[in-house]
C-alpha cells in the first residue's frame, strides 16, 4: 500500500479544515465539510484495498454519501431555506481566525507523537486528526450562526474518525455506522432547529440568544 | 436475547403508537399503562442479577450495576408517563396549543429516550455505551422543546450543541481507549470485560488520555461542575414529566457509563487517577451548585442546581471507588427529584409561574400537596429519616475513611449550605404568605405518585442495614463485565 497516500489525504483533510476557518460564505463552508469527509473516505477505501477487508470499502460507500453528500446538500437546503448566505463570526475576523488555523495546524503537527501509536504506520495522520478536532472547536466558538456550529460539529467528528481509522486496528464497522448514523440524526434534528430558531428569533445568530441567563 | 427485547418492549410499543395518527385521545393512558407494567416486569427479570447471576447477549449484560440503574430508570419513567397522562390532557383542555401530531411525538421519543436509558447500564462495549449515550441526547432535544416558546428553543439548541460536542469528546475518549489496545496479540476488543482482562497490558498512557476524554464528555452530559451550564436551562424550560426524567434518569446514565470507564482503569492499576480527578470535580460540584442554589429565583431552576449538587456526590462516591453507594445515592435522589419535579410541574399549571418570589402558601391552598412538597423538600436536602440523608452520610463517612478529609470537609460545607437554601426556598412556597393566588386549586390525585415515591424514598432510608451494604458492595464488586 502506499502509506503517504494516506497521510496525504490525511493532511489534504486538514488543510481544508483550515482554510474554512478563513471563509464566511455557507456555501463554501459546506463544500470544504463535503471535500474534507469525501478524503476521509479515500483513506478509508486505501485501508480496505491494503488490508483487503470489504466491509472497509462498505463504510466509505456509506461515508461519502451520508456525510460527504446528503449531509452538505441537506445543510445547504436548510440555510437556502432560512435564507441565509455569509457568516461574519463573531468579532475575531475571518483572516484572524485562518491565522488562529494555521497555529493549531502546526499545534496538532507538533502533538503528534503524544497521541500516534508507535506501532501503527501512519503515525502523521494523527497530528491531522487533532488539527481537524481542534479546528472544528475553533469553528464553533468563533461563528455566529447556529449552522455553522453544526459545520464545526462535523469537523470535529470528521478528526475523531480519522483518528480512529489511522491510529487503531479499525473499530467494528458495525460501530463506525453507528456514530455514522447518529451523526446524520443530530444533523437532521438540528436543521429543523435552526429553521424552528428562525421562525421565532427572525435570525439564527446563537450570540443574540442569551435570555437563560442567571 | 429475549430478555433484552422484553425490557425495551413496551418503551418501544409506546414510541409506536405515538406514530399512529389519531391516537391521541387514549395515548397518555396507554403509556402510562405501559410504563406501569414495566415495573414489575423489570424487577422480575433483574432479579437474578441480585443474587449475584448475570444475563448476557452479544454486547449487552445484565449485571448487578446495570440491574440496578435499569429498576431506576423504570420507577422513574413509570413516574413521569403516568404523570404526563395527567398533565399533559390538562394543558390541552386548558388551552396550551398542542396538536395531536405534537403529542404523538412525544411519546414516539419518549419510548425511544427510555430504552435508549435502558442500553447505556447494560451494555458491555464501549462503542455501544457511547451510541446509547448519543442516542439519548438525539431523543430527549426534542422533548425539551415540546412547548415551542423561545426560551425553550434557546435551552434545547444549548443542549444539543453542547451535548453533542461533549458527548464526540467522549467518542474521541473511545477510540483512544481501542488505541491503547496497540501491543495486544489477538486484535483489539470494545467488550469491557475483555479489556479489563488484558488491562495491564494496555498503554497506559493513552488509557489515561482516554479517561480524561471520556470524562469530558460523559461528564459534560452529567454536569459536573465547569460544564454544567446547559443544565438548569434545560431542565427548568422542558415539561415537567421530561424534566424528570432528565434529572432522575438521564444523569444517572452519564455517571454509569463514566462508572464502567473508570472500572477499565481501576483494572489496568490507574485507581490513583480516578481518584485523583473525581473526588476533587465532585466536591467542587456540591460547593459551587450548592453557592449557586442560593439565589435562585424560579422553583425548577432551583431544583435542576440541586440535580448538579447530587451529581457532584455522586462523582465523589465513582472517586472513591464506591459502586455501592452509587447505586443506593442515584436511587434515593432520583426518587426524591422526580417527585419534586412532578410538583413543580402541578404548580406551574396551578399557580402559572415558577417564580419563588411569587410562590406561596401551598399548604393553605392543598394541605396535601404542601405535606408532600415539604417533604420531598427536605428529603432532596438530606435530612433523615429519608434515604437521601443515609446514602449522603455513608458517602461521607466512607470519604472519610478513605482519607479524602479535605474533599469531605468541603461536601459538609456544600451540604449545609444547600440545606439551608432549599430549605428557605421551599419553605416559602409551602408555608409562605399567599402571594400570588392559585388559578386552580393543585389537583388532589396528582400529588398521589409524588407521595408515593416519598413512601418509597421513607422506605429505602429504613431499609438500609449493614447487611444490605454488604450485599449492595458485593454487587458493585461483582460486577464482572
Amino acid at each position: 500500500m502506499n502509506l503517504s497516500q494516506i497521510d496525504l489525504f490525511a493532511a489534504g483533510s486538514a488543510v481544508l479544515a483550515v482554510w474554512m476557518c478563513g471563509v464566511t460564505r455557507v456555501k463554501a463552508l459546506l463544500w470544504g465539510v463535503a471535500l474534507q469527509t469525501a478524503m476521509l473516505a479515500g483513506i478509508c477505501v486505501l485501508f480496505g484495498i491494503a488490508e483487503n477487508q470489504i466491509q472497509l470499502i462498505v463504510l466509505a460507500l456509506v461515508v461519502f454519501t451520508i456525510k460527504a453528500a446528503g449531509i452538505p446538500i441537506f445543510l445547504a437546503r436548510s440555510a437556502k431555506q432560512v435564507d441565509i448566505d455569509r457568516d461574519k463570526g463573531v468579532g475575531i475576523s475571518p483572516t484572524l481566525t485562518l491565522m488562529v488555523g494555521c497555529i493549531v495546524l502546526y499545534l496538532g503537527y507538533s502533538l503528534a507523537p503524544e497521541f500516534a501509536v508507535p506501532s501503527m504506520l501512519n503515525r502523521g495522520s494523527a497530528g491531522m486528526a487533532l488539527a481537524l478536532i481542534m479546528t472544528g472547536m475553533l469553528l464553533m466558538i468563533t461563528r455566529r450562526l447556529a449552522i455553522s456550529q453544526v459545520i464545526g460539529f462535523l469537523t470535529m467528528e470528521n478528526g475523531i474518525f480519522l483518528y480512529s481509522l489511522t491510529q487503531t486496528h479499525h473499530m467494528p464497522v458495525l460501530v463506525e455506522m453507528g456514530v455514522v448514523f447518529e451523526v446524520l440524526i443530530a444533523v437532521l434534528i438540528s436543521g429543523v432547529f435552526i429553521y424552528r430558531i428562525n421562525r421565532s428569533f427572525e435570525h439564527i445568530d446563537v450570540t443574540d440568544m442569551r435570555r437563560l441567563r442567571h | 436475547m429475549i430478555t433484552f427485547l422484553l425490557i425495551a418492549a413496551l418503551p418501544l410499543t409506546m414510541a409506536f403508537l405515538g406514530l399512529i395518527p389519531r391516537t391521541a385521545r387514549w395515548l397518555p393512558r396507554a403509556g402510562a399503562t405501559r410504563l406501569l407494567a414495566q415495573i414489575p416486569m423489570v424487577i422480575w427479570i433483574c432479579a437474578p442479577a441480585f443474587s449475584g447471576q448475570t444475563i448476557s447477549y452479544g454486547a449487552f449484560l445484565i449485571d448487578g450495576m446495570g440491574a440496578a440503574f435499569t429498576i431506576i430508570t423504570t420507577l422513574v419513567a413509570a413516574a413521569a408517563m403516568v404523570y404526563a397522562a395527567q398533565l399533559l390532557p390538562a394543558e390541552r383542555a386548558g388551552g396550551h396549543k398542542i396538536t395531536d401530531r405534537r403529542l404523538g411525538l412525544f411519546y414516539t421519543l419518549s419510548g425511544v429516550f427510555i430504552a435508549a436509558m435502558y442500553a447505556v447500564p447494560l451494555s458491555r462495549h464501549i462503542g455501544y455505551l457511547w451510541i446509547a449515550v448519543e442516542t439519548t441526547t438525539l431523543m430527549s432535544a426534542p422533548l425539551i422543546n415540546y412547548y415551542r416558546g423561545r426560551n425553550s428553543l434557546e435551552a434545547t439548541w444549548k443542549y444539543l450543541i453542547l451535548c453533542s460536542v461533549g458527548i464526540a469528546f467522549a467518542l474521541f475518549g473511545t477510540v483512544l481507549i481501542l488505541a491503547a489496545q496497540h501491543s495486544f496479540t489477538n486484535g483489539s476488543t470494545m467488550m469491557m470485560g475483555d479489556i479489563t482482562a488484558h488491562a495491564k497490558d494496555m498503554d497506559p498512557r493513552m488509557l489515561r488520555l482516554g479517561f480524561i476524554f471520556c470524562l469530558l464528555g460523559y461528564g459534560t452530559k452529567a454536569g459536573i461542575f465547569p460544564l454544567h451550564n446547559w443544565l438548569p436551562d434545560a431542565h427548568s424550560e422542558s415539561p415537567a414529566p421530561v424534566s424528570a426524567m432528565l434529572s432522575g434518569a438521564l444523569l444517572n446514565c452519564a455517571l454509569v457509563a463514566i462508572w464502567r470507564i473508570s472500572q477499565i482503569m481501576a483494572a489496568a492499576g490507574q485507581a490513583d487517577l480516578v481518584r485523583q480527578l473525581l473526588v476533587p470535580i465532585g466536591a467542587i460540584t456540591v460547593v459551587a451548585a450548592s453557592i449557586m442554589l442560593i439565589k435562585q429565583r424560579d422553583l425548577k431552576r432551583m431544583l435542576a442546581y440541586s440535580s448538579v449538587e447530587h451529581v457532584g456526590l455522586l462523582t465523589l462516591a465513582i472517586g472513591i471507588g464506591s459502586g455501592q453507594l452509587l447505586m443506593l445515592h442515584a436511587f434515593n435522589h432520583s426518587i426524591v427529584k422526580v417527585a419534586l419535579f412532578i410538583m413543580a410541574g402541578g404548580i406551574l399549571h396551578a399557580y402559572g409561574t415558577r417564580d419563588l418570589p411569587k410562590l406561596g402558601g401551598v399548604l393553605k391552598t392543598s394541605p396535601v400537596w404542601g405535606i408532600v412538597l415539604a417533604a420531598a423538600g427536605f428529603a432532596i436536602a438530606g435530612s433523615p429519616p429519608f434515604g437521601t440523608f443515609i446514602s449522603e452520610w455513608l458517602l461521607l463517612r466512607d470519604a472519610f475513611i478513605q482519607g479524602e478529609v479535605t474533599a469531605a470537609i468541603a461536601v459538609i460545607a456544600g451540604l449545609t449550605v444547600t440545606f439551608i437554601a432549599i430549605t428557605m426556598h421551599v419553605g416559602r412556597v409551602v408555608f409562605g404568605n399567599e402571594r400570588n393566588p392559585a388559578k386552580t386549586a393543585p389537583v388532589k390525585a396528582w400529588a398521589l405518585s409524588p407521595a408515593l415515591l416519598m413512601v418509597v424514598s421513607l422506605l429505602a432510608g429504613a431499609a438500609v442495614s449493614p447487611t444490605v451494604m454488604r450485599t449492595l458492595t458485593v454487587l458493585a464488586q461483582g460486577a464482572q463485565l
